[in-house]
């Protein structure tokens, strides 16, 4: 995602290193996803899913 | 005596691995730098293990090279790439910061995802859908994601 828009910047933190942030953002379990100190991921999700919870994009409609 | 280095470090990738490897590396087209910072005093000893895991990537493709940084010494490149905790490795394609950082060393699930981030620096092919790609430009303001993850 960084790679693609210059305004992201995209960091991997092996957890048990940086045990401090681990604790300050609750992580728990792994994957954790932590998007400009807000908003929480967990767990591996498909990408698009992922991604509009990153970007907080409001949920897909089901089409009707 | 044949083939055993014994002056090396025992290597941390299988012949195997090494043989994979290089081959997913072979599409890479444009320089890669990794910017390593290590805390050589006080740090932890996986900056070690950082190292020895670039350097074994770096010698199976010749546009990857490793550039070395003191976390504690060179302030100015800290400052630049905003790097605030060590071992930190900042993935430079043909010289412009990819903005993906690693911290720790980068094993197992790790290890993974900076092959990705150095495929992608080294190709400059993103793999996302196009309409996930068409989410991620539209972003119009300063957007940090933190991924944490364990070796294992």
């Amino acid at each position: 995602m960084a790679a693609a828009n210059p305004l992201i910047t995209a960091d991997a933190i092996e957890a048990t290193e940086f045990m401090d942030l681990s604790r300050k953002y609750r992580v728990t379990g792994v994957p954790k996803t932590i998007v400009n100190e807000t908003i929480e991921i967990m767990g591996g999700l498909p990408e698009q899913v992922f991604v509009r919870a990153a970007l907080d994009l409001p949920e897909e409609q089901p089409e009707t | 005596m044949t083939g055993w280095r014994h002056n090396q470090v025992m290597a941390l990738l299988s012949p195997q691995d090494e043989a994979t490897l290089k081959q997913h590396l072979s599409s890479i087209t444009l320089p890669v730098e990794l910017v390593l910072f290590t805390q050589a005093f006080g740090g932890s000893e996986t900056g070690d293990v950082a190292k020895q895991i670039l350097n074994e990537i770096a010698a199976l493709n010749d546009k990857i090279t490793i550039v070395e940084k003191s976390f504690v010494l060179d302030t100015d490149d800290k400052a630049k790439y905003k790097i605030d905790k060590a071992p930190a490795i900042v993935i430079l394609s043909d010289g412009t910061d990819t903005r993906m950082r690693m911290y720790g060393a980068p094993t197992g699930y790790e290890f993974v995802g900076l092959v990705e981030a150095i495929l992608v620096a080294g190709t400059g092919k993103i793999d996302l859908e196009p309409e996930t790609m068409k989410w991620i430009q539209a972003v119009d303001k300063p957007t940090h994601i933190q991924v944490f993850s364990t070796p294992t």
